[in-house]
């Protein structure tokens, strides 16, 4: 290709580019559609497979995203904007606050650890474990002295899993605690809450068992996925080995309800055994 | 786990032992699941005929002298079988001593095992034991099984994900008719009514018996769908057919007459029956038009089914308290969404109260806590009948009967036994075996029966 022809290719795009555009995305006032909405498992986007229906079939086993098809070596628009609006979905949900209205409609005693905002919360997990001296007041005069067990509720990395999950399952646990002679007290709020926020609650109550329900950091399959966290004689130092672990509590993983029944009789069995973790055998 | 199967079929008898392995199979960190992993075989009995006396009688001794001898070869002992199914089909099931007989071998079996009949659950063991549902789901095809026995043909339709989605029988098999090894016919089933059928002491050639095994391949033409139903389908029902809408796309095979379809046995009168006849009828027909395959097993079909599909697992977050273990024999009462406390009243009603019955719940929308707080009262409510110390038995598929159960705890009296199990599909008119659970606790092995023997 010469200069001549060259000037004149991008003569003629800059006179395409004056051209008025049909109003086709911007400015006509029409919502465009949700793109999260749809349902990945169901979706296959190779064109003239050999066996699509056998594909579509083995997606509906997996969230992983597998035959998007492809426009030359990349992913095709659609996918591309998918992969974007699921990972805003999870930054959104690490980044926003669980409402304040929360735990007041709830009944929960709403605290906060040492973190003053989410910035803080983020880049200082020591923070996120500890309280400062009023708050553990507000925990104490809460809790009372030495309780069985407690249940904690904790934002963790997920405000979608805890408005999605937190109180269906809390209530399923104190419903199950409560078929084996167990009542619980009242249950904790904990903004800006780290895991380990558990064992400061253990030693300002003196608490034997404490359960957190807690966000999970979101992926790029759901962003309201929520764990549950006992430990035994939860102390600060305890270590991780010590914790008892219920994860993927969502709508297409363990439903709220089932995993708070599991949870309850977990409990139960630990304070049996007087154990959690690797040394629940 | 350790299982047997025992098929009294038509014409064989037959015993296999298994070792079935439970294994918990979800991530770690996550509520268990417990499935039968593994399913392998431990011993193959030999296939005896069944023992008769007369035609319409079975010989409960010989029978049980088989079973014993059987156990004896495999080293095993009634006690060390935690589950499985005896399973009586096919034409036996009609013999007028069936229940007696299985009263008679029931020392035989441990405690946890189910003695059955009926031809829908004799499909579904077939089609299992055949491989039927890997089959479909790996071709991807709508799968018609056909296990072909002495007495009964069994249909078991498949859909393209491998899931059984109806079954049938039909009065058509290689026992039909006995020949001695002159070829004088000894016997004609009384099924046999309005075909081509040839008179007992008349002495038969294939060529005599043709019009005959065209009449029975015909119908299982029709049953196919390959051509229009007739009559000739309509009168070798037994309970019911399939739907051949939407087409059936391909075809499986077993059975003993299913055994004979790629081995070129010679002489006719091999078994003294038409089962050689039948098969080579079957391969030249229509039916071999379709995409056709040979089941994993064939002439063993039933049995390994029986020995090794009739136990399932129900979900491993459930409920129960105070049960005694195991359960036999529990009608399934199925509830509609409406008016769901006055289903169980019904359902109370129509099997005693006394009893124990299982509530089968539908498919519930997905449920915040009041819901399932609302459906415990609901149900509790119209239980409310039901004796103090009789079981309150709740069964569902959607995973939710731990919370469901602790729901219940506190609405029924602390004494009553209460059960609550997910993960099972129960089709209207099935009976429950309950075993005592397994793997810690956490899941209950359950046979599924579409006809008890109380």
């Amino acid at each position: 290709m010469d200069r001549q022809e060259l000037k004149e290719m991008v003569a003629q795009l800059l006179l395409e580019m004056d051209k008025p555009q049909p109003a086709k995305t911007a400015g006509s006032g029409d919502v465009l559609p949700d793109l999260t909405a749809v349902d990945l498992r169901g979706e296959y986007l190779v064109e003239n497979p050999v066996n699509g229906e056998a594909f579509r079939r083995l997606k509906q086993k997996t969230s992983a995203r597998l035959g998007l098809g492809r426009a030359g070596s990349r992913y095709k628009t659609a996918s591309m904007l998918r992969f974007r609006a699921d990972h805003a979905a999870a930054q959104d949900s690490v980044f926003s606050l669980v409402p304040p209205s929360f735990a007041e409609e709830n009944g929960l005693v709403a605290v906060q650890t040492k973190c003053r905002d989410k910035e803080e919360y983020l880049t200082r997990p020591d923070l996120g474990r500890r309280f400062d001296e009023p708050q553990q007041a507000v925990i104490r005069e809460a809790c009372g002295k030495n309780p069985r067990a407690l249940l904690v509720i904790g934002d963790g990395l997920s405000s979608d899993a805890i408005l999605a999950n937190a109180m269906d399952c809390a209530k399923a646990i104190r419903q199950g605690l409560k078929t084996h002679g167990i009542e619980l007290g009242k249950t904790l709020y904990v903004q800006f809450a780290r895991v380990g926020a558990s064992d400061h609650i253990g030693e300002i109550t003196g608490a034997e068992l404490v359960c957190m329900l807690v966000g999970e950091r979101p992926g790029l399959t759901t962003s309201e996925s929520m764990s549950a966290y006992i430990t035994y004689m939860p102390r600060p130092g305890i270590a991780e080995s010590k914790r008892t672990v219920v994860s993927n509590i969502h709508r297409h993983g363990t439903l709220a309800l089932e995993a708070g029944a599991h949870i309850a009789e977990l409990m139960v069995t630990m304070l049996e055994k007087k154990a959690s973790g690797v040394d629940l055998r | 786990m350790i299982s047997v199967g025992v098929d009294l079929g038509t014409s064989t008898t037959q015993l296999i032992f298994s070792k079935l392995t439970l294994a918990n199979t979800a991530p770690a960190f996550t509520v268990p699941r417990m499935e039968i992993l593994h399913r392998e075989i431990l011993y193959r009995s030999a296939i005896h005929l069944t023992p008769l006396l007369g035609t319409d009688t079975l010989d409960a001794e010989a029978i049980a002298a088989i079973l014993t001898e059987e156990y004896r070869l495999a080293g095993m002992r009634p006690e060390t079988v935690q589950t499985g199914a005896v399973v009586i089909t096919g034409e036996t099931a009609r013999k007028e001593n069936a229940r007696a007989v299985l009263e008679a071998i029931s020392h035989l079996a441990g405690e946890f095992v189910v003695a059955t009949a009926g031809p829908a659950l004799e499909s579904v063991l077939a089609a299992r034991g055949a491989g039927a549902e890997s089959l479909a789901k790996s071709m991807g095809k709508r799968l018609l099984h056909l296990d072909i026995g002495g007495g009964t043909t069994n249909l078991a339709l498949l859909d393209a994900e491998g899931r059984i989605v109806q079954t049938g029988c039909l009065n058509v098999g290689g026992r039909l008719v006995k020949l001695n090894p002159d070829g004088v016919v000894t016997y004609v089933s009384p099924t046999l009514f309005g075909l081509d059928t040839p008179a007992v002491g008349e002495r038969a050639t294939p060529e005599s018996l043709a019009p005959l095994l065209a009449q029975l391949v015909a119908a299982l033409e029709e049953a196919v769908g390959l051509r229009p139903a007739t009559a000739l389908l309509r009168d070798r029902i037994t309970d019911q057919t399939i739907s051949t809408q939407p087409p059936v796309e391909a075809l499986s095979f077993s059975g003993g007459v299913a055994a004979l379809l790629d081995e070129k046995e010679e002489n006719w009168l091999a078994y003294g029956d038409l089962g050689v006849l039948l098969a080579r009828a079957i391969a030249a027909s229509r039916l071999f038009t379709l995409p056709h395959d040979l089941g994993r097993e064939t002439i063993r079909a039933t049995v390994v089914g029986a020995g090794n599909y009739a136990t399932e697992l129900s979900g491993s977050t459930i409920f129960h308290r105070h049960a005694v273990f195991p359960l036999h024999d529990l009608p399934v009462a199925p509830l509609e969404k409406e008016n769901l406390a006055d289903g169980i009243r019904q359902g109370l009603a129509l099997h005693g109260y006394d009893v124990p019955i299982a509530l089968a719940l539908p498919r519930q929308e997905a449920l915040d806590y009041d819901g399932l707080t609302r459906l415990a009262e609901t149900i509790a409510d119209g239980a409310k009948g039901q004796g103090r110390e009789v079981p309150l038995v709740v069964v569902l598929e959607q995973d939710m009967a731990k919370a469901l159960g602790q729901a219940l705890a506190t609405l029924v009296p602390p004494e009553k036994p209460l059960i609550c199990l997910d993960g099972l599909y129960t089709p209207p008119g099935s009976y429950l075996d309950l075993a005592a659970p397994v793997g810690g606790g956490t899941a209950l092995p359950v046979v599924i029966k579409t006809l008890a023997f109380v």
